[in-house]
């Protein structure tokens, strides 16, 4: 006997036995044949050439519960533990999805059904008084609770020190600690400061993570850490913390990729992701384009700066003209009142010839000059210029390139869906012309909420409570920082 | 029951019953301190035949080392005391290693990178200068102190822990012991093209 995923094509043999089996309580083919159809549902059927036995579960993405639609057993198969089986299978498969509860009804007058299910951990929570009709019979409703894992994750790739706390695709605590303070002074991140800063940020950041998801360290199930890439002396802080968590408590610890952490934030958004999508991660450390069609198992890195950090050229330019670090919100600021069309700044990589090997990547450090020759050539001549429009006129180059190269990535993949995160998605412009043009390409767009876009313990937790949950075997405890871990090795064994 | 931790040269842990080494796992790697820690740490607990929750206070070695190293055993042993609600005590790994030796006047040095070094001396049992850095041509000041050049281990963490303890020391700072600023100079100003 084989199992497997039902599709509107297997319509004949399902309502067949629909038909034999359910007689007046039987769904018409039409809404039969819907129902196979749809995305949120999931049938599976048990095939001995014919089918002997199938059921359904559906799950609304986001709303953390599933339903038993159906479920039926030829007759011949009764009394074989098929129909436990095939509960059990969909069962997995609601947990998978991140669903915290399954409910089902269930004919008042059918007790081997009944006790099917009662075996399997549901318990009755409401009767719905003559809902099978013509037969006027009782429908009872059944609730299964499902303990999603909880999962700690560790973030400390940068200037971050995240600490998050997730159930399942649900967010519990996300604390956080920036040193980012501490570096304005030197104008950029340094990796020393931030690797001291971390250590000494672990024991208040883990306290309130803790505090915030009102749990202990007992309750917690795994342990995530994102090893990669960021700074080595800072990925190596987190990682002998998450060891420490792990080692004491005695549970498994997944090391994880901090880009696709970034992806996997939005899951904490809406309890899914949407699959696939284009991600747009821009921050001080990274531009880079992904193509995500499985969180897990397939990522694609498109494209990525072939120099500075789309985050980092807002600093430079920043000090260019005169403003504190960090350079992103001072600019944006500045550039509200000036106009972005005052001077053509240069798009990195967007020639005609750049399009054969750099059509996804990009470039800031030839803008970044650009402003500051710009900007020299004025003060030299001791003309006047409005900074305000330079900050603005900087800001349109810096998105009309991501937005450009993002879009064309959108089309090119055929893909309907943008994904931004990183902490450059706090900027206003970015926002407004990302919505702008999504909307005119028919394309969502998804821009998590900041602390979520922004480095973050949470998302680690995240990616690694999708693996767990996907039943992957944890990392072993000999894994170290990967600085320039690729995307497409989502963890490190 | 102690578990010592210390990543001041290679990667090392041990559990202590007392001053009794019970489990000892050393990786002398000087780098891999985030590969080795949690296995050097299974490693000691197993041959103790002892389980984490076993682990009554947790003691770590607070440099001065090479910064990158040191941090990964501190942030293990942080986490490790923390989640299990014990003690985490803090030892100066110089002070670890002299505990060992017998002559009257020594010094102990290590490694500082750059082309320096960490030193710290003793007299009598006493620790009379350091921990500090120094210019190698500084050793000239101590010509006449006896030299130990060894590299600190979770076990002479743990043994130091003990003795500490017992004679009332404080451990309590377990801030690490960099002795130097971060390695950096800075923003020199606007300069940002050419």
């Amino acid at each position: 006997m084989i199992s497997r995923r039902l599709t509107p094509a297997d319509i004949a043999q399902v309502m067949a036995l629909e038909l034999e089996l359910f007689n007046n309580d039987a769904w018409s083919e039409r809404s039969m044949r819907a129902e196979l159809g749809l995305a949120h549902s999931f049938y599976l059927g048990y095939f001995d050439q014919e089918l002997l036995g199938y059921g359904g579960l559906s799950t609304i993405a986001g709303s953390f519960s599933s339903d038993i639609q159906t479920i039926g057993i030829a007759l011949s198969e009764r009394g074989k533990g098929l129909g436990k089986k095939l509960m059990l299978e969909l069962l997995a498969h609601a947990k998978k999805q991140g669903s915290e509860q399954v409910m089902l009804e269930v004919r008042s007058d059918n007790p081997i059904a009944i006790s099917l299910y009662e075996s399997l951990g549901f318990l009755p929570v409401d009767v719905r008084k003559r809902y099978y009709q013509p037969d006027n019979v009782d429908a009872l409703i059944m609730r299964l609770e499902i303990k999603q894992p909880i999962v700690l994750g560790v973030e400390s790739t940068c200037d971050e020190t995240g600490i998050g706390i997730v159930r399942g695709n649900r967010l519990l605590a996300n604390a956080l600690h920036s040193s980012m303070d501490e570096h304005a002074k030197y104008g950029g991140v340094v990796p020393e400061v931030a690797a001291r800063a971390h250590l000494e940020a672990l024991t208040p950041t883990l306290e309130k993570a803790l505090s915030e998801a009102g749990i202990t360290m007992k309750e917690v199930d795994a342990i995530a850490v994102a090893n990669g890439p960021g700074l080595a002396g800072a990925l190596m802080v987190g990682i002998g913390a998450a060891k420490g968590l792990a080692l004491a408590n005695n549970i498994p610890i997944y090391a994880v990729n901090h880009l696709v952490g970034h992806v996997g934030a939005d899951v904490l958004e809406r309890g899914y992701v949407e699959l696939p999508t284009i991600a747009l991660l821009v921050s001080g450390g990274h531009t880079s384009l992904l193509l995500v069609k499985d969180l897990l198992e397939d990522v694609e890195l498109l494209g990525e700066t072939i120099d500075d950090a789309a985050g980092e050229a807002f600093d430079k330019v920043a000090r260019v003209l005169g403003l504190p670090y960090p350079g992103g919100p001072q600019i944006d600021k500045l550039a509200t009142t000036g106009d972005p069309k005052a001077v053509r700044f240069p798009r990195g990589l967007s020639l005609p010839k750049d399009m054969e090997k750099n059509r996804y990547n990009f470039s800031f450090s030839g803008l970044k000059t650009a402003v500051a020759r710009h900007v020299e050539k004025l003060e030299a001549a001791g003309e006047e210029y409005s900074k305000s429009d330079i900050a603005a006129s900087f800001r349109e180059a810096v998105v009309d390139v991501l937005l450009t190269k993002a879009l064309n990535a959108c089309e090119a993949y055929g893909v309907k869906r943008l994904l931004l995160g990183g902490g450059v998605t706090a900027n206003s412009r970015l926002r407004e012309v990302a919505l702008e043009r999504c909307n005119q390409a028919g394309i969502e767009l998804r821009i998590p909420r900041f602390s979520l876009c922004t480095d973050n313990g949470a998302m680690i937790a995240s990616l690694g409570a999708q693996l767990v949950m996907a039943q992957r075997p944890p990392s072993g405890l000999g894994f170290g920082a990967e600085s320039t871990l690729e995307v497409t090795q989502v963890q490190t064994n | 029951m102690l578990l010592a931790i210390d990543t001041s040269a290679g990667t090392s842990a041990a559990v202590l019953d007392g001053e009794k080494v019970l489990g000892f796992s050393l990786f002398e790697d000087p780098f891999g301190h985030a590969e080795n820690i949690g296995l050097a740490i299974i490693e000691a607990l197993n041959q103790a035949k002892i389980s984490a929750v076993d682990v009554t206070a947790v003691a770590v070695g607070r440099g001065p080392a090479p910064y990158t190293g040191l941090r990964v055993g501190m942030a293990t042993g942080t986490t490790f005391a923390m989640s299990l609600g014990m003690p985490l005590y803090g030892v100066m790994v110089l002070d670890a290693i002299a505990l060992s030796q017998s002559s009257k006047k020594f010094y102990v040095v290590a490694d500082a990178k750059r082309k320096e070094l960490f030193l710290a001396a003793y007299e009598l049992g006493v620790r009379t200068f350091g921990p500090e850095v120094i210019q190698p041509v500084e050793l000239e000041r101590f010509s006449d102190y006896e030299s130990v050049a060894l590299a600190c281990d979770a076990r002479l963490v743990g043994l130091y822990a003990q003795r500490a303890l017992f004679e009332g020391t404080d451990l309590s700072d377990v801030s690490a012991l960099y002795l130097r600023s971060p390695d950096v100079a800075p923003s020199p100003g606007k300069k940002v093209s050419g």
